[in-house]
């Protein structure tokens, strides 16, 4: 598995790690904190890396959430491959000297291994120096001074600015007192070394859901589409499944990296139908693939998770399963049927051409489990699934997270979406196989799937205190005023909490 | 709905046991060229049930150079290999119905996407 070696405080060259391999300074980008470490270790696996080649070096500072780690990897290979695909770290470098300051800088420099520099210092190589600050702004002029005082350095090859040989990278690690608003305090570092891959973020915007043809309430952002891909291991040739595919953005983002994708979804307008665009055109899940010159799904369906046609006897198909399980308000869970209440008193079907099923809600306990057991059957070993779970700071309980004999949790990354609410990213791998005794065993002895996150619309919105009667009726002429008549409950005249919030609803 | 999605479904209405494999009503099909992968067709070819795949791609009308009884060693073949893919990714059918063998219950195809919601009276 991935080790963590505490920082020794000291430069690189002294404490390297035992292990053989190579290591660098992985620069995150400054959002998703959580999902970017799990990201690089599972590009490395779909790089081939084995077990027990990953090694993470805490940071200088010590500080969980800085953007400046190290990681081992095998290779160069391994790192040049890595980077292709990586979406939350900018860049990974071989670092040549780090310090607290320019003398110590320096120092680290002329203490780096001469055969190693010469390697890439060589005059028949072109170059270019690249200038990176976190934590502060860095205008020409700064960006200028400070190539220019890297002079202690024997550059001989010629500068060249598009497509050189080699790029170095000079990093700046400088927060000054802004601390508290990146929320990590991460003190003043140098870094040099050389760039081995960076990022390429330009497809965040090649796929930006601004111009996506066909969109949806809850289209997953396309960052995190990637992300969520990296995730799931996602590589060419997989077979991906989206099991509440909506307007397909997960799976555009599967097909970018050359999966085969299938989507399901309980909802036949969104699924089937599509949307009339401005030109009076039919947009459907696969205009989206054609917008982008992607090869379209394999297959497309519309089911029920819950209730799912799938042969009993598949096994082991997908590669990865992906998604963003149905909760809220705006879009909540749905599985066939009837509710209980109803079923009673239900209607005989005449025609069975035109007649439309019913459906009953679903609560995410009973979602997931479904979710989860269908990924223990469906997916290879080795395989992933990966899925959104809603979460807020009073309910969340880490023993909540549904798991099942199949799977090993890999990755719990939490994004933050307001101060109420949150949703994790939950990465899980197949380890064994499929084997229905166990399964059944398994559920058997937890026979409520309920989880507290299902009790969070009623803790939101029912239970809230009821406005005092001083209060009442100036809170009912402002929601009137308002035009949210409809917010007033015209026979306590109380006003209902209004049913929004940022982000994603619950 | 191409022949790699029938060869996944079975008829799930509640008390069925013999709903495999859907018969296959077709009312329009059309072929769609999809990228040739052999390592994909060899991943797939252990998990397709090769009867239910020849029925449909009899009723599909791509049954041509698909053999009664493959093995693993035909992979090795560019002619299986070419026919196995296009009536698996290539054919697909966008009209019609999958059709429960036991109940005769109709699953309506319509634009290529099945439609598999029960009833709640078949749940």
């Amino acid at each position: 598995m991935v080790r963590v070696v505490p920082n020794a405080g000291a430069g690189l060259a002294e404490d390297a790690p035992s292990t053989s391999g190579k290591e660098y300074l992985t620069y995150f980008a400054h959002r998703l904190l959580e999902f970017r470490r799990p990201e690089l270790e599972s590009l490395a696996q779909t790089v081939g890396c084995q077990d027990g080649q990953l090694q993470w070096r805490a940071p200088a500072g010590d500080v969980e959430h800085s953007p400046f780690w190290y990681l081992t990897l095998p290779s160069e290979e391994a790192a040049v491959e890595i980077s292709k695909r990586m979406i939350l770290t900018k860049m990974l470098i071989e670092v040549w000297a780090e310090g607290e300051d320019w003398e110590e800088l320096k120092a680290a420099f002329e203490a780096f291994p001469e055969d190693r520099k010469s390697t890439w210092l060589r005059p028949d190589l072109t170059f270019r120096v690249v200038v990176e600050s976190f934590g502060s702004s860095l205008p020409m002029d700064e960006q200028l001074d400070i190539i220019k005082r890297l002079e202690f350095i024997p550059f001989k090859g010629t500068v060249r600015l598009r497509d050189p040989q080699v790029r170095f990278v000079l990093l700046r690690c400088d927060c000054g007192d802004h601390g508290s608003l990146i929320d990590a305090t991460v003190p003043p570092r140098l870094y040099f070394g050389r760039l081995v891959g960076a990022s390429n973020r330009g497809v965040i915007d090649d796929y930006s859901l601004k111009r996506r043809r066909y969109l949806g309430p809850t289209s997953m952002d396309t960052e995190m589409s990637f992300v969520m891909c990296n995730h799931a291991g996602v590589r060419r040739g997989s077979l991906v499944l989206d099991p509440y595919a909506g307007t397909g953005s997960i799976l555009v983002a599967a097909a970018h990296f050359g999966a085969k994708v299938m989507g399901a979804d309980i909802d036949i307008k969104v699924i089937r139908e599509g949307k009339v665009g401005k030109g009076g055109e039919r947009l459907t899940i696969y205009s989206n693939f054609e917008q982008y010159g992607l090869p379209a799904p394999v297959g497309l369906i519309r089911m029920d998770a819950h209730r799912h046609p799938i042969r009993p006897d598949l096994t082991e198909i997908l590669h990865a399963i992906i998604g963003d399980p149905p909760y809220g308000v705006r879009a909540g869970g749905r599985k066939s049927g009837l509710p209980p209440a109803e079923a009673a008193q239900r209607l005989l079907i005449r025609d069975r051409d035109t007649y439309i099923p019913s459906t009953q809600p679903y609560t995410l306990g009973e979602c997931l489990r479904d979710l989860l057991d269908l990924s223990a059957r469906l997916l290879v070993v080795g395989g992933r699934l990966v899925y959104f779970l809603p979460a807020t700071p009073g309910t969340y309980d880490e023993g909540e997270i549904p798991q099942h004999p199949a799977l090993k949790l890999m990755a719990n990354s939490e994004q933050i979406l307001t101060s109420r609410y949150s949703r994790r990213l939950i990465t899980m791998e197949k380890v064994r196989l499929y084997d229905a005794a166990t399964a059944a065993a398994y559920y058997a002895a937890r026979p409520d799937p309920t989880m507290t996150i299902d009790r969070l619309h009623d803790i939101v919105y029912d239970h809230l205190p009821v406005p005092s009667p001083a209060l009442t009726a100036t809170a009912t002429e402002a929601a009137a005023a308002a035009g949210g008549a409809d917010c007033v409950d015209s026979a306590t005249g109380a006003v209902k909490p209004r049913r929004r919030c940022r982000g994603k609803n619950f | 709905m191409k022949l790699l999605t029938h060869n996944m479904l079975s008829c799930h209405i509640k008390g069925v046991k013999n709903g495999y494999p859907f018969l296959i009503e077709v009312i329009k099909v059309s072929e769609h060229e999809a990228d040739f992968d052999p390592d994909f067709l060899k991943h797939i070819f252990p998990r397709i049930n090769w009867l239910a795949f020849l029925q449909g791609a009899e009723a599909m009308g791509c049954r041509e150079g698909l053999p009664e009884a493959p093995t693993e060693t035909y992979l090795e073949d560019e002619q299986f290999q070419k026919a196995f893919h296009h009536a698996l990714l290539e054919v697909t059918l966008e009209e019609g119905s999958l059709v429960c063998p036991e109940t005769g219950r109709k699953f309506p195809v319509a634009k290529g996407i099945p439609n598999m919601l029960l009833n709640e009276d078949e749940c």
